[in-house]
């Protein structure tokens, strides 16, 4: 049984050497070529079976700031052991098992991967500190910049910090994961809403000779024939709200969660782990199509979550919902205590005189029409995943020294 | 079921109702211990060397060899000679066969001069041992006058088993030791001594693992450790080796051989039959997972010799002598060209990787990641079928050199 403060133990040294043993050591190893982040498992799991644990921190940490925690949070079966050819013989490397192993590691040692820079370049704002803004920040501070992040909560992290359910990933290990920025300069100023506190006139005025957009999506979806009913809370809220108070909270014994991604699947693990009686998902798309991850997908299944798949929305009052199948013929009417959207999320509006283009902003190489001002994560074009805002941010600092270097030349 | 398969096996005109045996090491260290092993099936013991030296034991004393999540793929044990009193071993030998009148016993006993060979010899033999075995091969002793020091000394050797002849009228094993270029010269000046029979091989010396934080090998006592001996899985071939090298001596191929060295499962026992050896003992794959692996040798064993219509264990005894030769007389005149089987590739290239480090650059991996053979460059080696995690390259054509030009 679940607990919501508990994450699941990781790999013994033992069973990640034997773990590592199983992988063939491929040539051209596919699962290295599938990491939207970049990350290399093939080369990590070879230290790992060689022994080289410093080796491997260096292979994932220099990739990627956040390793720890993709390796808890990345729907791996999507991307890397999506192709790795073990699951050719019985079934594929466990390799975010594996990557945590390592990043477990890493915290019990005193081996640093990174180390800050020496000299010291340009000053960089960065609005948001979730994992794109995070990686940007990592990046641009290895390479001597100096790196301010703006956050409008009194916490980093962003979704990580206020969404992904305790026993998914806990705050220490985002804590700890996000310490690795910090050692490097980087500095996060706390409750600093862009719009409100702060204003690209005034980073400018400041100093910051670039600034990075990360604000993610944190807003969520509605269906309009939900608005202002009493019984409905988004997932983002939700989620947070558990988070906030470790999981200290009065709920109800019937949950209706509506969506099928991962945020649903979070949702309604979490209502169960937390003891609701009864946790129903109902889900537009069919099984087959199903968004969420297996995993995400089977851990609720595992807690008793019902999933209903193939059913839209048809009419709600107050908290009595009908729902409709996908063939129209069948209908489905569910009374429920409590019901949870997790539909999605889009970006906030934001104080720019730039439109969003289907909720993400435009950019030419993560620059926006403002000289001087980027984005990344999820604002901009792309899969709305801890590792795409990764691979966002990483790309987008490198824009970002490109432009400040030219700025420097020329 | 093979319940009617016979596995016993006279050696030294001694039966054994099955050919596995203890060796001399921790594992038959009591009467407790021997009683618990042939309970559940054992054909004998030899019982932990005994003599009027008594071990003075370190902790800790064992240290195992591991690759990647496998344990004990050697096992390295720093314990001599008996630790309880000589007369408790004695008494413990002869209630061992007063309650197991139909299973074998075997005292192993090492003495310090011959007068000590020739009296533990009498003693044993007055407990009602079948059998004595001389430890002349363990290396950790801490006295130079006994174990592998003596053992490779064939005039001590001799002039100790002439003392043990005169001491008893038993069978005589000579255990040796694989510290040694050859065990030709110990085993002639042991049969010569007066001994019928050789045992091998005893532990090889060894370091398996350091420390590298504190420089200290495993086990570290108290910050050191010294060269001891070597054993299970990992020393089989070494094993086997010496029992070829005795069995293919023509002045000691009809000397009976007791192997040891590695045997964990009926497959390595056939080996060691099938070299030469008679009766098998065992310790490392005891020490790592107790007595009960007996079921599976004996049944196992059982099965093989059922499969291929043998009658006997007697049967299958140096079977594949004739096929070691020199390296100069094997036949040179052909290749084996690898053949891969296409459904059952997983297409993890590691053949490919093999071939080019560590052969002769004749597979190539395509864009789809196919493995594509170039018969100019490839010699036929088989290192690629030895990496393929799934068994998916086979013999394929045999092709004569000359045809090809080379």
């Amino acid at each position: 049984m679940k607990e919501y403060l508990k994450e699941k133990e990781g790999l013994t040294p033992l069973l990640a050497q034997e773990e590592a043993a199983r992988c063939l050591l491929c040539l051209d190893a596919p699962c290295s070529k599938a990491c939207p982040a970049q990350t290399d498992p093939a080369k990590f799991i070879r230290s790992i079976r060689f022994l080289n644990y410093d080796g491997a921190i260096d292979v994932i940490r220099i990739n990627n700031p956040l390793g720890g925690i993709c390796a808890r949070v990345c729907p791996t079966e999507k991307y890397c052991q999506k192709g790795c050819i073990r699951a050719g013989l019985d079934r594929p490397i466990d390799i975010g098992a594996l990557q945590r192993f390592i990043t477990d590691y890493e915290e019990s040692s005193s081996y640093k991967a990174l180390e800050p820079a020496k000299e010291k370049k340009d000053r960089v704002a960065i609005i948001g500190s979730g994992p794109a803004g995070l990686t940007a920040a990592n990046f641009l501070a290895r390479n001597g910049y100096q790196v301010t992040i703006f956050e409008k909560h009194k916490k980093a992290g962003g979704y990580l910090t206020y969404g992904i359910p305790s026993y998914r990933l806990p705050n220490e290990v985002v804590e700890k994961e996000i310490k690795h920025t910090l050692d490097l300069g980087v500095k996060i100023v706390y409750e600093q809403e862009f719009g409100k506190d702060i204003s690209l006139d005034s980073l400018f005025v400041e100093g910051f000779k670039a600034i990075i957009l990360a604000t993610g999506y944190d807003s969520p979806r509605m269906i309009p024939a939900f608005l202002n009913n009493p019984y409905v809370e988004t997932a983002v809220d939700f989620l947070s709200r558990v988070k906030n108070c470790d999981g200290k909270v009065a709920l109800p014994d019937n949950i209706l969660v509506i969506g099928g991604g991962d945020v649903a699947m979070d949702v309604a693990t979490t209502a169960k782990v937390l003891g609701v009686k009864e946790v129903t998902c109902v889900v537009r798309e069919d099984k087959e199509h199903l968004p969420a991850s297996k995993k995400e997908f089977s851990e609720a299944l595992e807690e008793n979550v019902s999933v209903i798949t193939g059913f839209n929305v048809k009419e709600v009052h107050e908290n009595k919902v009908t729902f409709v199948g996908s063939n129209e013929n069948i209908t489905l009417n569910y009374q429920a205590d409590k019901i949870v959207l997790a539909i999605g999320q889009k970006p906030s509006e934001l104080p720019l005189n730039i439109e969003f283009d289907k909720d993400n902003l435009p950019v030419k190489n993560y620059q926006t029409e403002i000289k001087g001002l980027f984005a990344c994560g999820d604002i901009t074009d792309g899969d709305k995943t801890v590792v795409s805002a990764i691979k966002k941010g990483k790309e987008a600092a490198i824009e970002v020294m490109k432009f400040l270097e030219e700025k420097q030349n020329g | 079921m093979v319940k009617n398969v016979d596995i016993s096996l006279d050696f030294l005109g001694v039966h054994f109702e099955n050919p596995f045996v203890l060796s001399s090491s921790p594992v038959g260290n009591c009467y407790e211990m021997c009683a618990k092993c042939l309970d559940e099936g054992w054909g004998g013991v030899v019982f932990k060397t005994i003599g009027f030296f008594i071990a003075n034991e370190v902790s800790p004393r064992f240290d195992n060899l591991r690759k990647e999540g496998t344990s004990f793929v050697g096992f390295r044990n720093l314990e001599q000679i008996a630790e309880h009193p000589l007369e408790e071993n004695l008494r413990a030998i002869k209630r061992l066969k007063e309650n197991y009148p139909n299973k074998v016993i075997i005292a192993s006993i090492m003495g310090q001069n011959e007068k000590e060979w020739e009296d533990l010899a009498r003693l044993v033999t007055e407990a009602k041992a079948d059998m004595i075995e001389c430890n002349f091969s363990c290396p950790q002793m801490t006295s130079h006058a006994m174990g592998s020091d003596v053992g490779v000394n064939p005039e001590l050797v001799k002039k100790y088993c002439q003392a043990v002849r005169r001491g008893s009228k038993l069978p005589i094993l000579s255990k040796m030791t694989p510290n040694q270029a050859s065990m030709i010269p110990s085993s002639l000046a042991s049969i010569e001594g007066g001994a019928d029979g050789i045992a091998a091989i005893n532990t090889v010396k060894s370091i398996i693992n350091i420390d590298v934080d504190s420089f200290v090998p495993v086990p570290s006592v108290a910050g050191k450790s010294p060269v001891s001996g070597y054993s299970g899985k990992a020393v089989k071939p070494i094993a086997l080796r010496f029992i070829h090298e005795i069995h293919s001596c023509p002045e000691l191929k009809d000397v009976p051989i007791s192997g040891i060295g590695g045997i964990e499962n009926w497959q390595d026992a056939v080996e060691f039959f099938l070299l030469g050896a008679g009766v098998l003992q065992v310790t490392t794959a005891i020490m790592q997972y107790g007595y009960r692996i007996i079921e599976d040798l004996t049944d196992g064993l059982r099965h093989y010799l059922a499969r291929h219509n043998f009658s006997s264990l007697k049967e299958i005894i140096g079977l594949a002598t004739k096929n070691v030769v020199p390296a100069e007389d094997l036949d040179r005149t052909f290749v084996i060209f690898p053949k891969f089987v296409s459904e059952k590739c997983v297409h993890c290239g590691r053949c490919v990787v093999s071939c080019f480090d560590g052969g002769h650059q004749a597979l190539t991996f395509t864009e789809e990641r196919k493995v594509v053979l170039d018969k100019k460059r490839c010699v036929g080696c088989f290192l690629c079928a030895n990496v393929c995690p799934v068994n998916a390259i086979e013999k394929g054509e045999k092709v004569l050199k000359k045809d090809l030009g080379r």
